[in-house]
């Protein structure tokens, strides 16, 4: 049984280690390879040292942070349309996981825009809100929203139904009997219903900023690309994959931290 | 006065009646006609005790339970007619003084033992009629009762089955209820900690007396336990037999041998083999 061919086998932390970082040094190598042969031109693939040096102007040049301004634009609008998805999906979610006539009545204006392009509200968004903050928050908050609702309505559904009777049975209201039982119950897959949200969020920022790019991360890849800086596009996209990453793993942790006893059942 | 007479005076300072009337249950059928699954079900409990209702898998013993704690499955009207009356009143909805015990003990995954006890007094019901003083008393007391008090800081899933039933029967006796209605709640454990729970039902019966609709399929648990045996017949369940038994409790294992028990024993299978005929299952383990 101890093939390759194991789904079940436990793998060693350190084999596990090994594989990725082996995995990352050959793409970083092949990378390297093709650059410094120089049939791909570097405005088309640039070189991963130039990426670096780019970063690195980026980082700090003539006494400003370009790539520091840009984060803190990115970040404080991920972070704001955030906040705005858990107040409102979450609730939604509740309300539409709890009763099924606010599901029936919600889900036909929400669940299609799962599978929708949400990209492609974007020029209605402009027509309605102009090319200003305004209109980048709201666009994030449509596209995560979208995937919140739907994940938090599942959550709160997919906790057995015999807690909600025998919590009933023990005299609790109806409202009790959720508030109390069912979503203290569903909270650990509502948090990883934020973590998907915040992630989808991520990967739509840059399109936000494509639009009217003034500041933000988007905006640096979308100049850089118009000055065929290929270097520094690369710099901004490593960025994102980056903050992208970071956010994933503090969310995780935190989530662990409030809800211990998931990793218990 | 003889321990008939004894069995027969209600311990003291609790009245409680629990009477089903008529009870009928009917389900949509698979071929499209109607299936009536309870037919005509009449029971009373007048007082505190340990009432058996014995029958063979899925002849709606659990419904009946069910009826009797005002628990309503979702989607189905139960009962279709007939009438749960409990201290002369009729139910309708979970019951204030019924509280219910499952087979899968229904734990809460987030609450620690001690928190899964307390947790009806975070219920507004609980907290209007147990003063905030008495509450964490009584859910030491009702820990140390069923042997979980160095156990209070654990999750549900760091406890062993006979233990997570342990948590389910102090949470429902924290509460005090008059009517204890337990659903097959042995059912899922191994033979020695079904019989190591079911003394610590007895001694917990001992120390405060309740009526208590303890439904299963087991006749050494029923000859073990009850007071009284309600057998239910199968399809459509009906009472078929109504026996009780005086034996003092706890029932020594030389009892459960004895020419007396064997008799009723007997008269129970009798009962289900006529009834059942190859439907539903009984269990025999002695």
């Amino acid at each position: 049984m101890d093939s390759i061919w194991n789904p079940y086998a436990a793998l060693a932390a350190a084999t596990r280690r090994t594989l990725g970082v082996g995995a990352v040094a050959a793409v970083l190598v092949l990378w390297s390879v093709v650059a410094a042969s120089g049939l791909v031109g570097p405005t088309k693939l640039p070189a991963p040292w130039a990426v670096v040096s780019a970063l690195s102007y980026l980082s700090w040049h003539e006494g400003e942070s370009l790539l520091l301004t840009a984060t803190l634009w990115s970040v404080g609008r991920v972070l704001a349309a955030g906040v705005l998805v858990v107040l409102v999906g979450i609730p939604i979610g509740i309300l539409m996981g709890a009763a099924p006539r606010i599901n029936a009545l919600l889900s036909p204006l929400v669940d299609p825009f799962r599978s929708a392009p949400v990209v492609a509200l974007l020029p209605i968004l402009v027509m309605w809100l102009g090319i200003g903050e305004t209109m980048k928050i709201v666009f994030l908050f449509i596209g995560a929203v979208v995937y919140l609702i739907p994940l938090v309505r599942d959550a709160v559904q997919a906790v057995p139904q015999t807690h909600c009777i025998s919590t009933r049975d023990l005299g609790a209201t109806p409202w009790e009997c959720i508030g109390k039982a069912i979503v203290p119950m569903a909270m650990p897959r509502i948090a990883d219903a934020v973590i998907v949200s915040v992630s989808v969020m991520w990967t739509y920022i840059t399109v936000a900023e494509y639009v009217n790019a003034q500041e933000g991360l988007g905006q640096l890849i979308q100049n850089a690309r118009r000055f065929s800086a290929m270097d520094q596009v690369f710099a901004g996209i490593i960025v994102i994959i980056a903050l992208a990453l970071v956010t994933y793993q503090l969310m995780l942790l935190v989530k662990q931290k409030l809800y211990p006893w998931e990793a218990k059942v | 006065m003889t321990a008939a007479e004894a069995r027969d005076a209600a311990p003291a300072g609790v009245t409680v009646s629990l009477a089903l009337q008529n009870i009928v249950q009917e389900y949509p059928a698979a071929d499209g006609g109607i299936a009536r699954v309870i037919d005509g079900v009449d029971i009373a409990f007048d007082k505190p005790g340990i009432n058996m209702l014995l029958g063979p898998s899925g002849c709606g013993k659990s419904t009946l339970l069910h009826m009797m704690g005002g628990v309503r499955p979702f989607g189905v009207a139960t009962p279709t007619s007939g009438t749960v009356l409990i201290d002369g009143k009729p139910c309708i909805g979970a019951h204030d003084d019924a509280v219910m015990v499952f087979q899968r003990y229904a734990n809460r995954p987030d609450l620690s033992v001690f928190g899964n006890v307390a947790f009806p007094f975070r219920l507004s019901l609980w907290k209007r009629r147990v003063p905030e003083a008495q509450r964490r008393q009584r859910v030491d007391e009702m820990l140390t009762a069923v042997g979980l008090a160095d156990k209070t800081k654990l999750f549900p899933a760091q406890l062993s089955g006979g233990q997570n039933q342990r948590v389910a029967l102090a949470r429902a006796l924290v509460l005090r209820p008059r009517i204890l209605l337990l659903d097959e709640p042995f059912g899922a454990l191994d033979a020695p900690t079904r019989e190591e729970m079911q003394k610590l039902l007895v001694e917990l019966y001992a120390s405060r007396p309740c009526l208590i609709v303890f439904v299963t399929h087991d006749v050494t648990e029923a000859l073990a336990l009850g007071d009284r045996v309600v057998v239910l017949s199968t399809q459509p369940a009906k009472v078929a037999d109504d026996i009780r038994i005086d034996e003092p409790r706890p029932r020594s294992s030389s009892w459960l041998r004895s020419a007396e028990a064997s008799r009723v024993e007997e008269r129970i299978l009798t009962q289900l083999h006529k009834v059942s005929a190859g439907k539903g299952a009984v269990r025999v383990t002695i």
